[in-house]
């Protein structure tokens, strides 16, 4: 054109992601694990939800968290619901965690050259009664650890994790050692104030919270039950227990 | 020609193997003949603008203008972008009006399929948006996605419905909802009238609300019109209204400089 | 690559009852590769004013030099020490001045300012590198952990902390965050700051 304006064409591109923010994050315990995220779903600078679930229920023992493009998120976390269900029906008993984390991976990785754009974070009980986490990157990298956040909001959880649940950088009183599992009622505490550090500190955390916590068959809850607005959503007297506690967030 | 035999007889895509012949022994890569008679929508072309919806105490209101743009033209000034499927559920689109008229064909064949059974079953708004989600998203895993952001909203067994699908297949539901300019512009109004106050909200304080917010949405979106419907999604079912006409007043233009007729 | 994170490092300063404190690291690096394990990134001013200067190290040479020259300039002809609201305020004119062709250093200082009835108030403060102050009443910080430090220190850090607990807090946050961060740590060094004396500690840190 005369004006120039086809000079340098322009090739637009259709773009398959999206980012909806947001933070979840896992800690295990001795018998006991517990799943935790916002419920906060944004793109660029719009809050679109204020509620949109990013914890998901697996089975009676397993909780799957998803986070970073929500379509893919919410896509995944049904193909895996769906897997599992096949998997009751042909073996007549709910998938191990451990066989669960594998699945993730393999499901994970056939998306190798086509990924979804989520990172997910399972938690739940082990088949010996331990509480476990595992933690996954978008293209099936996986590994079992004892607490994992991941998100939007990362950067700023995961290192205060280090310290408080790991005790990164502390030294024991003398002739004691720092105990390698934390009570329930302190990882309630860290958990809770990681999101309200999040929330403070990151657009695009906030709104509301979502605690899942899962407890070995035969384990104490240890006063969970009498704890605010814990919810219980087990499905056998005597299994594994879980529980739900939700609180709000600051909305700004 | 193909003067390779070994590709004689097969399919163009040699992604499967009907024949069993595997391991396939190296072949040269067929072109596929009709790929470039393949397009895809790279962008909208024909475009409608925002659509609103809010919850309210018997069921879900939704609006949008009548207007469908051609760029900065305003083209096509008597568009329903408004459409119900079944008896409990309409849809709002914003984006490209072909892409739209698509997916009213799809949904009103699916509609027609679920009547022929003769179940007694019929589709609510949870499956219809259940069922839109995962052709939105199935379209963007194609890389041929088709271009709308969606609202979907109804009413069945005494629960309200609304919720969002868009071009990314990316979904959520809220109390309020607003596509395009209006997830900025009447997203603040909505969420101020509406939020919270879902269950008290009478139908003529919602139509207010609504009103309001595509009256300001006039005054701002350049793409937008002063003529929209309103859906009604309650207990009596879905009533799309007529086209109702906004009314605006532009004296205040007169005073500012840069704004109305320039008198100096 | 951005030239912020050209040779790594970061810095914070929090506030306590009547003390404040200031912490960086120690590394220099070249991106990935590391350089040395005790680079200075913190500076006193004044008796009373610390001032910690992560980013680009050629500009950190020459910021320390500069404001060396423009504090004893100050002192010279005001004949009167130079408070620390007022050293911000001269740090941020100085970045300033270089608008268009900043100088790539994000500073983070502390002091003690001298009130009207003769007792010290804790003052801290930041810019960016084009000099928008940030006066915070808790902690601010800088640096390729910047992120780190906010979230670790948002969860640490509490009001009116005696100096011995300010610097724990402050020593604690500055090490698990810069722990996670590829191009910061390498050891570390924390300066309390109370009326009547200056607590430096250089600490061990991880050396990966």
């Amino acid at each position: 054109m005369p004006d120039g304006s086809f000079a340098h064409p322009q090739q637009r591109q259709f773009n398959p992601y999206s980012d909806n923010g947001g933070t979840i994050l896992a800690i295990a315990g001795a018998d006991f694990t517990v799943i935790a995220g916002d419920t906060r779903q944004s793109e660029g600078y719009s809050i679109q939800t204020r509620y949109a679930p990013k914890v998901f229920r697996l089975t009676d023992r397993a909780v799957l968290a998803v986070n970073g493009f929500a379509a893919d998120g919410n896509m995944f976390v049904k193909k895996v619901k769906q897997r599992l269900e096949w998997y009751r029906h042909a073996h007549a008993k709910d998938m191990p965690l451990r066989a669960i984390a594998r699945l993730i991976q393999t499901m994970l990785y056939a998306q190798r050259f086509f990924p979804y754009y989520v990172y997910n974070i399972l938690g739940g009980i082990e088949e010996d009664g331990t509480g476990a986490v595992y933690s996954f990157d978008p293209v099936g990298s996986y590994e079992r650890e004892a607490c994992r956040a991941a998100g939007a909001a990362q950067s700023l959880v995961q290192p205060f994790l280090d310290n408080q649940i790991y005790f990164k950088n502390q030294k024991a009183a003398p002739g004691t050692t720092h105990p390698a599992h934390l009570p329930l009622s302190d990882v309630l505490s860290i958990v809770i104030d990681s999101f309200t550090s999040a929330t403070e500190r990151h657009i695009e955390v906030g709104d509301g919270l979502e605690i899942y916590v899962v407890v070995a068959q035969g384990r104490s809850p240890q006063g969970l039950d009498a704890f605010r607005g814990a919810q219980e959503l087990s499905t056998q007297p005597n299994g594994d227990r879980m529980f739900i506690i939700r609180r709000e967030l600051k909305k700004d | 020609m193909d003067h390779f035999p070994t590709n004689w007889g097969r399919p163009r895509n040699d992604a499967f193997d009907p024949y069993g012949t595997y391991p396939i022994h190296q072949r040269p890569a067929v072109k596929d003949n009709f790929a470039e008679g393949v397009q895809h929508t790279q962008q909208p072309i024909v475009t409608g603008t925002s659509v609103l919806a809010i919850q309210y105490k018997d069921g879900i209101m939704m609006a949008a203008d009548n207007l469908a743009s051609y760029g900065s033209l305003a083209r096509f000034k008597d568009v329903r972008r408004l459409h119900a499927v079944g008896t409990s559920t309409v849809i709002g689109a914003s984006g490209d009006m072909s892409d739209f008229q698509a997916i009213q064909s799809i949904l009103d064949d699916l509609v027609i399929d679920e009547f022929t059974h003769g179940d007694g079953h019929d589709l609510g708004p949870a499956e219809v948006h259940e069922y839109l989600s995962r052709v939105m998203y199935a379209r963007r895993s194609k890389m041929n996605p088709l271009w709308n952001s969606l609202l979907v909203g109804g009413f069945r067994d005494g629960k309200r419905f609304l919720s969002y699908v868009d071009l990314l297949g990316t979904t959520y539901s809220a109390p309020s909802i607003a596509t395009g300019y209006g997830a900025y512009i009447a997203i603040p109004l909505l969420r101020a009238a509406v939020d919270g106050k879902q269950d008290q909200l009478t139908e003529e304080a919602a139509k207010s609300i609504l009103h309001e917010c595509m009256r300001v949405l006039f005054y701002r979106d350049a793409r937008s019109l002063d003529k929209y419907q309103l859906a009604i999604v309650s207990e009596a079912g879905v009533q799309i209204s007529d086209q109702i006409q906004l009314d605006t007043t532009w004296n205040f233009a007169e005073g500012i400089r840069g704004y109305g007729a320039q008198t100096q | 690559m951005s030239i912020m994170e050209y040779n790594g490092g970061s810095v914070i300063a929090m506030v306590g009852k009547e003390c404040v404190a200031i912490a960086s690291d120690l590394r220099l690096g070249n991106q990935a590769l590391g350089i040395s394990s005790n680079f200075q990134k913190i500076f006193q001013m004044t008796d009373r004013i610390f001032l910690g200067l992560p980013g680009l190290a050629t500009d950190v040479t020459t910021l320390k030099e500069t404001f060396r020259f423009r504090v004893n300039m100050y002192t010279i002809k005001e004949e009167r020490e130079l408070e620390p609201e007022t050293f911000a305020h001269m740090v941020s004119s100085a970045l300033y001045e270089r608008r268009f062709g900043p100088y790539f250093i994000e500073p983070v200082m502390c002091g003690l300012q001298k009130t009207h009835d003769g007792s010290y108030k804790p003052f801290i403060a930041a810019t960016d590198l084009i000099g928008c102050l940030n006066f915070a009443k808790d902690f601010v910080v800088a640096g390729t952990a910047s992120s780190k430090l906010f979230g670790v220190a948002e969860g640490l850090w509490e009001p009116d902390l005696e100096p011995e607990d300010l610097f724990e807090t402050c020593a604690q946050t500055l090490l698990n965050a810069v722990d996670r961060d590829a191009y910061s740590g390498w050891g570390a060094e924390v300066y309390v700051l109370t009326k009547d004396k200056v607590i430096k500690r250089t600490l061990k840190g991880r050396m990966d």
